[in-house]
């Protein structure tokens, strides 16, 4: 008796796996990635920035100062603060610029580059640290993901290296 | 805070040592809680010893950044060294800790009403070495301490560290429910020869870099 | 203790295990399932994926006629994983370079989150998202005009196959798998006889290590440190030492593993020895409800199932049992080996060997479904994109 009730659960059970198979394209993959991109994760800042503290519009394209990003654990990257001017499209060819990273009201880093024509090319230009919280440096040099001045997602993305 | 912070990195380097060493416990939650408990304590009386030198000597090496990086290549070769050893010792039986087992395994096959009692030795020894064997938070935290004005203070830092990563070693008394075979323990045992590898590279190439570029 | 591991190709048993008409009425609902997955495709412009699509329904019909003609699974399964193996890169790769004109990922754009997100890394994940919330993968959430294979998407694609397949994945899902079986393939023997059995094991240390490590260093070690398959797909642009090592490992692996090594075995070798994401795959298998057993009473112990099997997850004790390991990926080498019927597909509460061709059916039914939504939409975009390459007017 018992081994007929395993066998009739086991077909039910097969039936609803082939039932799942089926609203795998139409129903299920679409639920699950919902819930995945609605768990409240966020991609490590290392790689995305982390987030904006303060926007400075300027004539028809903005800069955005994001929080200082410091290595978690033994992540192996260095600790920096990163800055985006977008859009692309609307910066002036040459920009400088002296900005006030941590919002104390005095500049910390100038920043100047060149715009390229190519939007897969990377900007050469310099940052040069006004205190002895961040490095100055110049591009083309080292990229690395808390050393860079790049063109990426219609920004320049700028990232000063911390002290 | 630090401590909890760095806990999963705890886990990242204690863990190797902790995991197969409680997979050879007998599969039992009680055992387990005991053993952790003296490995943890062990741990603590490695911390407060290594509490006391690093805050002696901490200064000097919180300021040099050179001297920091030497030390930390140093101790990671060092810790790729022990792991390798540890890796190796594992299936003789001279090392005790198989043979405790297997003794252990009797009494619990033999009469569940005994209690076993697994030799203390083990804990102690691994919980007072992983305490001292600088692993990289441990490190982190060492030269927080080495910047803190006393050395009562260093103490207390180095208490409150251990409190904070003692929390994630919690779950390794689950442990206790999972079934012994041999297959654990090989893979255990890889595990820390692919971490000595991990350990050797990333230690071996500070070194180099600081004896290239000085 | 090494044992002796022989591999020989499985024996064909009677190709005509059914009739022709009662093996079409089988194929029927999978052809149906075809044309309904790739109706999409039509409705899109593009003769070239069109052309792609329609080979692609064609392909896995008949291979799925084959498989209730003959009896056989393995043996027709191989043509379209081998297919998979051998097109994914083909297309993947044109794809990188059409978009940013390399294989290499450069900084910007995993900055951007653009870097496709890849299964392998799921293991990695799970601590540091359960402990800090955070992804430690270069790529976005949600999908994007420059990146449509986001985080949540792929995850999501994942958890669904995995609820009906579970670790046969490895054997009707994974687009890396092919590459070996198709090497594995190759030889007519195997020119290395003796595999250590406790091989494999190191999948799982593999894994220990890289869930561990990539919690510590918020990285996935294992894309960083280990893949094979980045020689074939993306990797990060060489400009330092670091990355010139990684690169050298990463070729390093995929020589050995995936080519010359199975090639001497005839096993599939990554994944039975290395591939930490098909050890946790293996996982599933303890609640999937399809497996493979041994009618104990038919069999003689004559280790042709143990030979034939690709991942080494037959063991002589296991036989003896009438169970695999854990790491079967349900590939059918073994069913189809046996001269005696004794390994057969089970459904798990069911009497072993009583029913094992309905067994295999309901198995089969959403393999088989899975493998047509998932890898025959990759073997089409690659065909449509190889078509596109041609000198053809
Ligand atoms: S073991 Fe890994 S590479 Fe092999 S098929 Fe499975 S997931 Fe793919
Ligand atoms: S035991 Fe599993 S993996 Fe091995 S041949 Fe059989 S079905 Fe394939």
């Amino acid at each position: 008796m018992r081994a007929r009730i395993l066998a009739v659960l086991a077909y039910i059970g097969a039936a609803v796996t082939l039932l799942i198979a089926a609203c795998v394209p139409f129903v299920l993959m679409g639920v699950f990635s919902n819930a995945v991109a609605h768990a409240g994760l966020h991609l490590d800042p290392s790689y995305s920035g982390g987030t904006i503290v303060r926007t400075v519009a300027h004539s028809g394209y903005q800069m955005d100062v994001y929080a200082p990003v410091r290595p978690r654990a033994l992540q192996q990257v260095a600790a920096f603060v990163q800055i985006a001017f977008r859009p692309v499209a609307a910066l002036p060819r040459h920009v400088s610029e002296e900005i006030d990273l941590d919002g104390d009201g005095q500049p910390d880093v100038r920043v100047s580059f060149t715009v390229p024509a190519d939007p897969h090319a990377r900007p050469s230009g310099e940052v040069v640290a006004l205190n002895a919280k961040y490095q100055s440096f110049t591009m083309p040099g080292n990229y690395s993901f808390s050393e860079m001045m790049v063109q990426s997602g219609g920004a320049v993305v700028v990232r000063v290296p911390l002290r | 805070m630090l401590g909890l912070a760095t806990g999963p990195i705890c886990l990242a380097s204690c863990g190797p040592v902790v995991l197969p060493w409680m997979l050879v416990q007998p599969q039992r939650v009680r055992s387990h809680v005991r053993q952790l408990s003296i490995f943890l304590g062990a741990r603590l009386a490695g911390y407060l010893a290594f509490a006391a030198v690093i805050w002696l000597a901490g200064i000097a090496l919180a300021r040099s950044g050179t001297a920091r990086s030497w030390i930390m290549g140093g101790v990671q070769v060092l810790l790729a060294v022990g792991l390798l050893i540890y890796a190796a010792a594992w299936p003789h039986a001279r090392c005790g800790f198989v043979r405790r087992r297997k003794n252990d395994l009797v009494q619990i096959d033999a009469a569940s009403t005994a209690t076993p009692k697994p030799r203390p030795t083990g804990a102690i020894a691994l919980g007072f070495l992983t305490g001292i064997n600088l692993c990289p938070p441990f490190l982190v935290a060492g030269v927080r301490a080495a910047q803190l004005p006393t050395l009562a203070a260093a103490l207390m830092f180095f208490a409150v560290f251990f409190v904070g990563t003692a929390v994630w070693f919690m779950p390794f008394l689950s442990l206790g429910v999972v079934r012994r075979t041999p297959s654990f323990l090989t893979v255990a045992r890889m595990a820390a020869v692919l971490l000595a590898c991990w350990y050797g590279f990333t230690g071996g190439s500070l070194l180099i870099e600081k004896a290239i570029y000085g | 203790m090494a044992s002796r591991v022989l591999t020989r190709p499985p024996a064909l048993r009677s190709p005509a295990f059914r009739s022709i008409g009662r093996s079409v009425l089988l194929t029927l609902p999978m052809a149906l399932w075809a044309l309904l997955m790739f109706t999409p495709s039509f409705r899109q412009p593009g003769r070239n994926l069109h052309i792609g699509a329609l080979l692609v329904i064609l392909f896995m019909t008949a291979l799925f006629f084959l498989m209730m003609r003959t009896g056989k699974t393995y043996r027709w399964r191989r043509y379209f994983f081998v297919a998979l193996g051998l097109l994914f890169p083909v297309g993947f790769i044109a794809s990188l370079v059409a978009v940013r004109g390399t294989m290499s990922i450069p900084i910007e754009r995993m900055v951007s989150g653009d870097t496709p997100f890849c299964y392998m890394v799921i293991p990695m994940l799970i601590l540091p998202a359960a402990v800090t919330r955070t992804i430690i993968f270069p790529g976005s959430i949600l999908p994007t005009a420059s990146n449509p294979h986001s985080i949540a998407i792929m995850i999501g694609l994942w958890l669904a196959l995995t609820l009906v397949v579970g670790k046969a994945w490895c054997s009707y899902v994974c687009f890396f798998g092919g590459i070996e079986e198709g090497f594995a393939a190759l030889p007519k023997r195997m020119k290395i006889r003796k595999l250590d059995p406790r091989l494999r094991l190191v999948p799982w240390a593999i894994l220990l290590f890289v869930v561990v490590l990539s919690a510590a260093l918020f990285e996935p070690v294992y894309c960083m440190w280990l893949c094979p398959f980045k020689t074939v797909t993306e990797y990060p642009a060489v400009h330092s030492v670091t990355t010139a090592i990684q690169m050298g490992i990463f070729i390093t692996l995929f020589a050995g593993l995936v080519v010359v090594l199975p090639y001497l075995t005839k096993k599939r070798t990554q994944c039975a020895f290395f591939c930490p994401f098909g050890a946790f795959q293996s996982l599933f298998n303890k609640i999937n409800l399809f497996e493979i057993r041994f009618d104990r009473e038919k069999c003689v112990d004559c280790t042709l199932c143990q030979t034939s099997c690709p991942t080494m997850a037959l063991s002589a004790e296991s036989i003896r049992e009438g169970k695999t390991l854990l790491n079967c990926m349900k590939c059918g080498a073994c069913v189809d080996s046996c001269k005696k019927s004794a390994a057969v597909w089970h459904l798990k509460g069911t009497k072993v060997a009583l029913k094992p061709e309905r067994a295999r059916l309901l198995f089969l039914y959403g393999a088989w479904a899975m493998a047509t939504m998932f890898g025959g939409s990759i073997l089409a975009n690659s065909i449509s994109t190889i078509i596109g390459f041609l000198p053809l007017r």
